[in-house]
């Protein structure tokens, strides 16, 4: 019953993750557009363009292989898995049943559904594709270690890489609590999340102009429902690194029981936290250029160093 | 304020410092590293209004003061000035590539931790993580003067490293009198401004890059 229980939460959870996502994306260009004195489409326009993809046909290039028709599935089906994973309301302070919310395989998970869809890239055979893929894989080479390397670094502190174990522990002490390598982990994943979630200035998710897209690239061959599949990864995996950054550093508000009360101040917390991260997003996206691709290195450097760091201070 | 609260406040302090030394190394331009070497001396002043509020000690308010308004303010805004006046390339030109420069830097920071372990009883004497963070921003600083080939982003080499000695400074002395924290801050602003007017002056009459020095060895 327990166990039913625990996984029916994180599968709520998961759906909210993956229905919020393009909210947040709906709001992170509306916010930019604002900021650029345009009027910007709606909050919901993201959810009509998902809409209006999954309605339309597809179209398949002569060269792609059967393959390369599951890669939107299951990209989208290792990002949902990932969803689940994550605390975003509930963070149980008992022994859980199941071992639902390790962050290493939340990590994996992120990692296989670029995999597949760097994969499908290749497998269409057009030459964006595989530029584009190519270059999402260097800048994933970047940025999965030195999100481990985050994780491990707070998991250090908990003894355990059990997300929700991690939330439960951090919520019930003040943000003063807070030590020296918190700081220099939290600034690593700042530098991070614009890379993770495909964002100015590692990847602009608004160009389709050849030289500068990195996701967008490797989207091109896909139409129709498993280009709606992709875009909606896309969108959860942005909402899946902000929460984590909120569940590994803010863990504030999170029910530990399931009365409403609780369960309401955690969605007012879980609303507030994703605003302000997302704000965050807007306005580097609109206070930056997209960097040169040779920079992107020296940029994520910067990230992986600081989580090294704070990982090397925790342990030494 | 209690002692294990200023010493939770000066790792945190000594984080951020850490953090904003690496965008020094990091940037490729010179207005962040000029912007983020007067963060880092922001920093510095409230720990050492930190540290007064521990100890109780009149000095270090007064030293903190004067570390704001002197190197968080003054001292960038001479940069700034100098790099306005003299309209050079805002680019800044590393001796060898900023990610190799930033793989030494995690060997520095792990060799300071790891070295100031081994002074045991020093260590005892300062307040948190204080001696490893200031060695390892003081050799940072180093590598910055080491690593750049422009006057203007060794200047912001030197004031970083000069921070990590006064940060140290601070934390073993709790407060070194007031006299001679002036007499550094001098020595820092003398520096400054010679150095300032020097690449003003190398730049008016021979319009050429302190790397062209290199040249004139025989």
């Amino acid at each position: 019953m327990k166990v039913a229980a625990h996984i029916a939460v994180a599968l709520a959870q998961a759906g909210l993750l993956v229905l919020l996502g393009p909210l947040v994306t709906g709001f992170v260009q509306k916010l930019k557009a604002r900021l650029q004195c345009r009027q910007g489409a709606d909050l919901w326009q993201p959810y009509r363009d998902l809409w209006k993809l999954l309605r339309k046909g597809t179209v398949q290039s002569d060269t792609a292989s059967p393959f390369f028709q599951v890669v939107p599935v299951l990209a989208l089906a290792a990002t949902v898995v990932s969803a689940t994973m994550m605390p975003v309301l509930w963070a149980p302070t008992d022994i859980v049943p199941v071992p639902l919310g390790d962050a290493i395989l939340l990590l994996a998970l992120l990692a296989l559904a670029r995999f597949v869809t760097a994969i499908g890239a290749f497998d269409a055979g057009g030459a964006f594709g595989g530029m584009g893929a190519s270059r999402e894989m260097t800048v994933g080479l970047l940025v999965e270690p030195a999100l481990m390397m985050v994780v491990f670094s707070i998991a250090v502190v908990g003894g355990t890489t059990d997300l929700g174990d991690i939330a439960a522990r951090r919520s019930t002490l003040a943000a003063l609590s807070w030590q020296a390598p918190d700081l220099l982990a939290l600034f690593a994943l700042l530098v991070l999340i614009p890379a993770e979630a495909g964002r100015i200035p590692v990847d602009n998710p608004d160009t389709h102009l050849e030289l500068t897209m990195l996701h967008e690239g490797m989207l091109l061959e896909h139409s129709g429902p498993g280009l709606a599949c992709l875009a909606l990864a896309t969108h959860t995996r942005q909402l899946i690194v902000i929460n984590l950054v909120a569940a590994l550093f803010l863990p504030v508000g999170m029910a530990h029981g399931m009365s409403p009360v609780e369960l309401a101040v955690a969605l007012a917390a879980f609303a507030a936290k994703t605003l302000v991260l997302a704000t965050f997003l807007g306005v580097v996206e609109s206070s930056y250029a997209k960097l040169r691709f040779f920079r992107v290195p020296q940029f994520l450097g910067l990230g992986l160093l600081c989580a090294f760091l704070s990982l090397a201070l925790r342990i030494l | 304020m209690s002692p294990e609260m200023a010493t939770r406040l000066i790792d945190d302090l000594g984080a951020l410092l850490l953090v904003t030394m690496l965008i020094i190394l990091a940037s490729g331009q010179l207005f962040r590293a000029i912007y983020a070497v007067a963060a880092q001396a922001v920093f510095l002043g409230i720990a050492g209004a930190v540290l007064a509020a521990a100890t109780g000690n009149v000095d270090l308010w007064v030293i903190a003061g004067i570390t704001i308004v002197i190197k968080a303010v003054a001292l960038p805004w001479l940069l700034i000035w100098v790099v306005k006046r003299i309209q050079m390339c805002r680019e800044i030109e590393p001796v060898i590539p900023i990610s190799v420069t930033l793989a030494f830097a995690a060997a520095i920071v792990m060799l300071s931790f790891h070295l100031s372990a081994s002074l045991g009883p020093v260590r005892q004497a300062v307040t948190g993580n204080a001696l490893p963070v200031g060695i390892a921003l003081t050799l940072l600083g180093v590598l910055v003067m080491a690593s750049r080939k422009k006057a203007l982003t060794q200047m912001v080499g030197l004031f970083a490293s000069e921070n990590g000695i006064f940060f140290v400074a601070m934390a073993v002395s709790q407060g070194m009198p007031l006299i001679i924290e002036i007499g550094v801050i001098l020595d820092v602003v003398l520096g400054a401004l010679v150095m300032g007017i020097m690449v003003l002056r190398v730049r008016s009459t021979v319009d050429t890059d302190i790397a062209d020095l290199e040249t004139l060895k025989g």
